[in-house]
């Protein structure tokens, strides 16, 4: 067991905000509990509400590395874990050939480590630093099953089995955090190993603190018309509402253009901050149009939050 | 730190009490729950929530439940060691364990709604009605078939990202050409080949044929007939108030035949609807056999449910995870007028993939083309 484990929750939570990552108690004691249980976190929510975010902070409070595996369908074992350099090994039976005459001798030598591309997983397991590396295996709904099945495999038991080389073992389990967009339920039985995190959006007062805290230039009136008219937004109903990552897209942008508060033609001039399909932004108008979606509260300069 | 077997009883019995919620627990998921109070301070009440949560719940869906039932099981003010809830049922062994469940509020999306009763007029009594669908005349049949045709192989042939060895194609498959060359002395001798290997899905259909959906009756049996033939893989069953699977019957190249042997079978057809329950014996009976990752579930039906709309939502539950899409036909959905308002539709929505209107050629083209834009 883990129990070496320095940090505390208070900590934790600190440490994150302190690299801007604004997140309330219960995410600081998942990690917390993560870290001393062994555990990997699975991470569900919207796109756009800081879910990566999380293993990257993560490694940089730990000061150790990030190796990031980004899934997609057909992901195999030869790009998740290892593969020979086969060039490489032609390159060198080539060698011998031309030094010796003969590639007779050479076939024991080339299935070494000198050899062996190692692929996100076995880098994660191999790596033997101070800390182990934070393992972040980002989008695992775009994988498909068969890899699902597979990672199971690795994180029940942190090892891996080439056969021309032999089992190897992680000294240090890695940490790790795996998320989903929820584009497809993740297997039980993988779910099972994991501690589960729901991120929601945030509330008003926690998207204010992280856009002060990730754009600290702008002003404080300015992000709270931003806050809440994003947070109106995502009572709506859009194909794809903005996530805290658009709120910060949006933020970065106005600060871009010197604004210091919202106006018509500055929302219209930066919808593509916060919309990204053409039947969103097509909503967003005619809601304005038929104004059931009312900005002048919040646009009017006295406009209080 | 040492915890006394009264905490560990009360944290057993909150398990039983997540089960009877509807929240499944395990073993491993009980121990790990425990484990991980070892590592936070309990008497903080959030840290203690969260500790057992991030254990026990993995949708988000179930988080609501789960906190309205630790709200209620772990009480407020009552420090969690000092609150021996269930001791008795635990000390005496057999004894049945008794949950005083009004000590749980749930709110009014988990007590059982009334059953819906909609104003179409529709027997819930089960008429055994035989029906000479050889009688029946197919003038638009071609046409159908056409559509049907053209429907199942968009449902059928995804190809798959995931590539296979290969001897005919084109397409080189470099890692296994390198690896071969290796025992001519990295000589390339021999190409290696792969291609994508093809995702063989399975479809189960399951067809409402209760009074309400009657007169689509003629159409259903000529989807079912068609997809049944054309396809490799499909499964049929039809139910109104019980379910029966008449794949065998349907399999055969002549339609009259095949609907001769069908209304001989004493099916219920055109009685009531018991959606749930033809679930529930789908789920249990058929389901671990046929149902896979792969498997796609057709489910064509109005919706009208006279059956427990509880039960109907588990079971929609049970098949959603078990299946790789779930498609619902509602040939109502053709109508413009027409919102999926009734009770039953409301509760298997959230489980669809995809909801669709079935009720002329039409809409089966354009079902065909969603399936295209949206199977990549």
């Amino acid at each position: 067991m883990k129990g070496q484990f320095k940090l505390t929750i208070e900590e934790i939570q600190h440490a994150l905000e302190q690299r801007r990552y604004i997140c309330d108690r219960s995410l600081a004691t998942i990690v917390y509990l993560s870290m001393v249980m062994g555990k990997p976190v699975l991470l569900e929510g919207e796109a756009g509400v800081g879910k990566t975010e999380v293993a990257k902070v993560l490694a940089d409070v730990l000061n150790t590395t990030l190796i990031r595996l980004q899934c997609y369908e057909g992901l195999d074992s030869n790009t998740a874990l290892y593969e020979w350099n086969y060039p490489k090994q032609i390159l060198r039976i080539k060698q011998y050939e031309v030094q010796r005459g003969s590639g007779e001798m050479v076939v024991p030598e080339i299935f070494t480590e000198e050899y062996l591309i190692r692929r996100p997983l076995l880098e994660a397991i191999q790596r033997d630093g101070e800390l182990p590396p934070v393992l972040l295996i980002d989008e695992i709904d775009r994988a498909d099953v068969e890899f699902e099945a597979f990672l199971l495999e690795v994180l029940s038991d942190f090892q891996i089995t080439i056969p021309e080389l032999g089992t190897i073992r992680a000294q240090k389990p890695p940490y790790v955090v795996l998320t989903s967009n929820r584009t497809r339920e993740i297997h039980d039985a993988l779910k099972r190993r994991c501690l589960y995190h729901w991120i929601d959006y945030p509330s008003f007062e926690k998207e204010y603190a992280i856009v002060t805290a990730k754009v600290p230039e702008i002003q404080g009136f300015l992000v709270k018309q931003i806050c809440s008219l994003v947070q109106r937004l995502r009572l709506m109903d859009f194909y794809k509402r903005p996530g805290v990552a658009e709120t910060l897209d949006w933020a970065s942008a106005l600060v871009a253009m010197n604004r210091h508060e919202l106006s018509k033609e500055a929302i219209d001039d930066t919808l593509g901050c916060i919309f990204k399909y053409r039947e969103d932004i097509e909503r967003f108008h005619t809601e304005i149009a038929s104004k059931t979606l009312d900005l002048d509260p919040i646009l009017s300069p006295d406009a209080t939050f | 730190m040492q915890r006394s077997d009264g905490f560990l009883i009360n944290l057993v019995a909150f398990g039983r009490v997540l089960q009877k919620a509807g929240i499944q627990t395990s073993l491993g998921r009980m121990i790990d729950a425990a484990r991980a109070l070892e590592f936070v301070n309990i008497w903080s009440r959030p840290d203690f929530h969260i500790a057992l949560r991030s254990n026990l719940v993995s949708r988000k869906e179930d988080i609501p439940l789960f906190d309205r039932v630790f709200d209620s099981f772990w009480l407020e003010g009552h420090l969690p060691e000092l609150s021996p809830r269930f001791p008795q049922g635990f000390e005496q062994p057999g004894i049945g364990f008794s949950v005083d469940s009004s000590s749980i509020t749930l709110t009014s999306d988990d007590t059982p709604r009334p059953d819906s009763l909609g104003s179409f007029a529709y027997s819930p009594v089960e008429v055994l009605n035989k029906k000479d669908f050889s009688q029946m005349k197919f003038e638009d049949s071609a046409a159908i078939r056409r559509a049907i045709l053209l429907l199942a192989r968009k449902i059928a042939t995804r190809v798959g990202r995931r590539r296979k060895p290969d001897g005919k194609t084109e397409e080189i498959d470099l890692r296994r050409t390198m690896r071969r060359s290796l025992k001519y002395g990295g000589d390339i001798l021999e190409f290696q080949s792969r291609k994508r290997k093809l995702k063989k899905t399975r479809i189960i259909l399951l067809c409402d044929v209760s009074g309400s959906m009657e007169c689509y009756s003629r159409f259903l049996i000529q989807f079912m007939f068609g997809l049944q033939n054309e396809l490799w893989g499909v499964d049929t069953f039809v139910f109104s108030t019980s379910l029966t699977r008449i794949t065998s019957l349907i399999r055969s190249k002549a339609i009259t035949a095949a609907l001769e042997k069908v209304s001989q079978q004493a099916l219920d057809w055109s009685g009531g609807t018991n959606i749930g329950r033809s679930l529930q014996v789908f789920n249990r009976d058929f389901a671990p056999a046929l149902v896979d990752h792969r498997t796609i579930v057709i489910l064509i039906s109005d919706g009208w449910e006279c059956g427990d709309l509880n039960l109907l939502d588990q079971e929609m539950k049970r098949l959603k995870s078990r299946c790789s899409k779930m498609l619902w036909l509602n040939p109502l959905l053709g109508d413009k007028n027409y919102e999926p308002l009734c009770k039953g539709m409301q509760t298997v929505l959230p489980y669809l993939d995809y909801f669709l209107p079935a009720h002329n050629v039409e809409s089966l083209i354009n079902m065909a083309r969603t399936l295209e834009q949206v199977a990549t």
